[in-house]
């Protein structure tokens, strides 16, 4: 090692290197690809080892499936939306010359270190929607509303998730907008452009063409295709603790009630099926995150 | 900026519409400001039994109805009390879960950073093929559904008896961090000048010491960084806890949720205001080690993609 030619390290040797990538493919190998394969071959099998497509079959079969992909479909894109717009409002907010801003950034940050078990929560009929029935009711003087049908609690679970992840976006722009060049902004003041003005002409189109933005907000929108928490949260306050196929089911909460389902018997190898279906699915985004990833130059 | 700051002088002066404006900003951040932080303070005044739907009514000379157990209760005052918290704090089950979830976290996190520290120093330091295979693989796993290793996972763990242990849990957990940790890790390692590589092997250092006395020193606190924010996911994460841990290594967001998750429609309405102290009190770290790296959140979130 320490006879290392000078000049000779960049490229020549790199070989050797490789060795260092070592620790890093034992790790995925033994929490990735091993179980990768293995889910393959669960789902293309039997419970006794026979191969068989009978999981994908029953998987296609079943109505239920298609109706948790929907559900999720709706969730992630509506929940991505919202917390866009959301993150977005905000930002609007700490663009502006305001007083205590380090302040405000601070309050608005907190929704994101909700763990997003807790979000369920924190949103459950019993918690923030009481407060808000006993306003409208008392000081409003307006009727109780049900909170318990798909027309308030599916706007709610959309909601929660994009107020958890709206400051993340939130984050996101701020830092794009810090690195845009002050120049711009200087003319747009001597113009006499408004507040409004500037944030929709000059910092809007700057954070929606810029591919870390577009990266984050792929990777949120397959983030949300995985919602496992909040669904939870929702399908025990509604009672549909292991009820298959609920309204509220998205896949990952599906296929949570799948594998505890002691009625269909443990369903590994359907539970396999689909999630190895998923994983297809995964990779079409991955692939986009991935050019989203070279425009960026990592 | 004196230029901005004068334009927006003359027309601070010049006009009363502007001043409506900036009354309107106002109004809306603190709007705003409301929005973020009173589902979080519902939380941690029920754990004090405080009903703010109670205080409502009590304005309006009214008793607030409560539905327990599918019975409708009237309750026209609240008690506050701190009992909630002191029991949650007291009683074995939550000091355990949160060292349960320490021990994981440092066992994830020292796995993760042991394979990430020498791609992120290779990466950083030579050009070398590869770079964008890495960057796929790392991308896949960060994507890919968590039943995908969860059941295999399962399975061999109660094969070779490592289910609902530590090191069981910490080897699924990479799936959450093992991605960002790279990826953080590789950015505050390319912040190194190359110049100081170079230099640092004219001086006749070998490899391991320049990466010993030179790089480490210089990079440690993007690895503190790296290592509080994973912290802060392993903190949250629910679904691979839920599944792979048992009665011996549950962690505190499983261990809220399963103390919640005591049906509310059940006489237990006790457990609700403890529970939401449980929540408020895991809440607690997770917000305070955020803040301290708030400055690096929007790094961690994009896999250190944002500046």
């Amino acid at each position: 090692m320490t006879t290392e030619p000078r000049g000779g390290l960049r490229v020549k040797e790199s070989r050797r290197w490789y060795v260092l990538f070592l620790p890093l493919f034992a790790v995925i190998g033994l929490v990735a690809v091993y179980p990768l394969v293995m889910s393959l071959y669960l789902s293309l099998t039997t419970a006794n080892g026979t191969p068989t497509l009978a999981n994908f079959a029953s998987m296609i079969s079943t109505p239920t499936f298609f109706n948790t992909l929907n559900i999720s479909l709706l969730y992630s894109l509506t929940s991505t939306i919202l917390a866009v717009g959301l993150g977005l409002g905000l930002t609007f907010i700490l663009t502006q010359e305001l007083r205590g801003k380090g302040a405000l950034e601070v309050i608005y940050i907190l929704p994101l270190a909700v763990a997003p078990i807790v979000v369920g929560v924190l949103y459950a009929p019993s918690s923030v929607w009481d407060d808000v029935q006993q306003f409208m009711h008392f000081q409003l003087h307006m009727a109780y509303f049900n909170e318990l049908t798909p027309s308030f609690y599916f706007p709610v679970m959309f909601f929660s998730e994009a107020w958890e992840w709206a400051p993340l976006i939130m984050l996101v722009a701020l830092s794009i907008v810090s690195s845009m060049s002050k120049e711009v902004y200087e003319a747009a003041d001597l113009h006499g452009a408004s507040a409004y003005q500037k944030f929709r002409l000059l910092i809007l189109p700057t954070v929606f063409t810029s591919p870390v933005m577009q990266f984050i907000v792929v990777l949120r929108f397959i983030d949300a295709m995985r919602a496992f928490e909040i669904p939870l949260a929702w399908s025990n306050w509604l009672g549909y603790t292991s009820t298959l196929g609920s309204p509220v089911d998205t896949i990952s909460l599906y296929l949570y009630k799948l594998l505890f389902s002691s009625s269909l018997g443990f369903p590994i190898g359907m539970v396999s099926a689909i999630a190895v279906t998923l994983f297809g699915i995964t990779l079409i985004g991955a692939a986009v995150l991935m050019r989203l990833l070279r425009t960026i130059g990592g | 900026m004196d230029k901005a700051k004068g334009a927006g002088g003359i027309a601070r002066g010049s006009s009363s519409r502007h001043r409506w404006r900036r009354t309107l900003l106002y109004v809306f951040a603190i709007l705003a400001a409301f929005y973020s932080f009173w589902p979080v303070m519902v939380m941690a005044l029920e754990g004090y039994n405080i009903d703010i739907g109670v205080i409502l009514a009590g304005f309006a000379g009214k008793s607030s109805i409560v539905i327990v157990g599918g019975v409708p209760i009237r309750i026209s005052s609240i008690i506050p009390t701190a009992y909630y918290y002191l029991q949650a704090l007291s009683i074995e089950a939550y000091p355990r879960l949160v060292l349960n979830t320490l021990i994981v976290s440092a066992l994830t996190i020292a796995i993760a950073l042991a394979a990430g520290i020498p791609v992120a120093y290779v990466l950083a330091r030579i050009d070398v093929k590869g770079k964008s295979f890495i960057a796929y693989l790392l991308l896949g796993l960060r994507t890919v559904s968590q039943y995908m290793v969860i059941i295999p996972l399962y399975i061999a763990y109660s094969r070779f008896g490592i289910y609902d242990t530590y090191v069981g849990v910490a080897l699924a957990e990479q799936l959450l961090v093992l991605t960002v940790v790279v990826w953080m890790l590789r950015g505050f390692f390319s912040d190194i000048p190359r110049d100081v590589y170079e230099a640092a092997t004219v001086f006749g250092k070998n490899e391991w010491q320049v990466f010993r006395r030179v790089v480490l020193p210089m990079v440690l606190p993007g690895v503190v960084v790296t290592t509080m924010f994973a912290l802060v996911l392993l903190w949250n994460e629910f679904l691979i806890a839920d599944t792979l841990t048992g009665v011996a290594t549950r962690t505190v967001a499983v261990g809220v949720w399963e103390g919640m998750s005591v049906n509310q429609l059940s006489f237990n309405a006790l457990a609700w205001n403890s529970l939401n102290a449980a929540g408020f009190l895991a809440y607690v770290p997770a917000i305070t080690v955020m803040l301290a790296i708030r400055r690096y959140l929007a790094k961690g979130f994009s896999l250190g993609m944002a500046r």
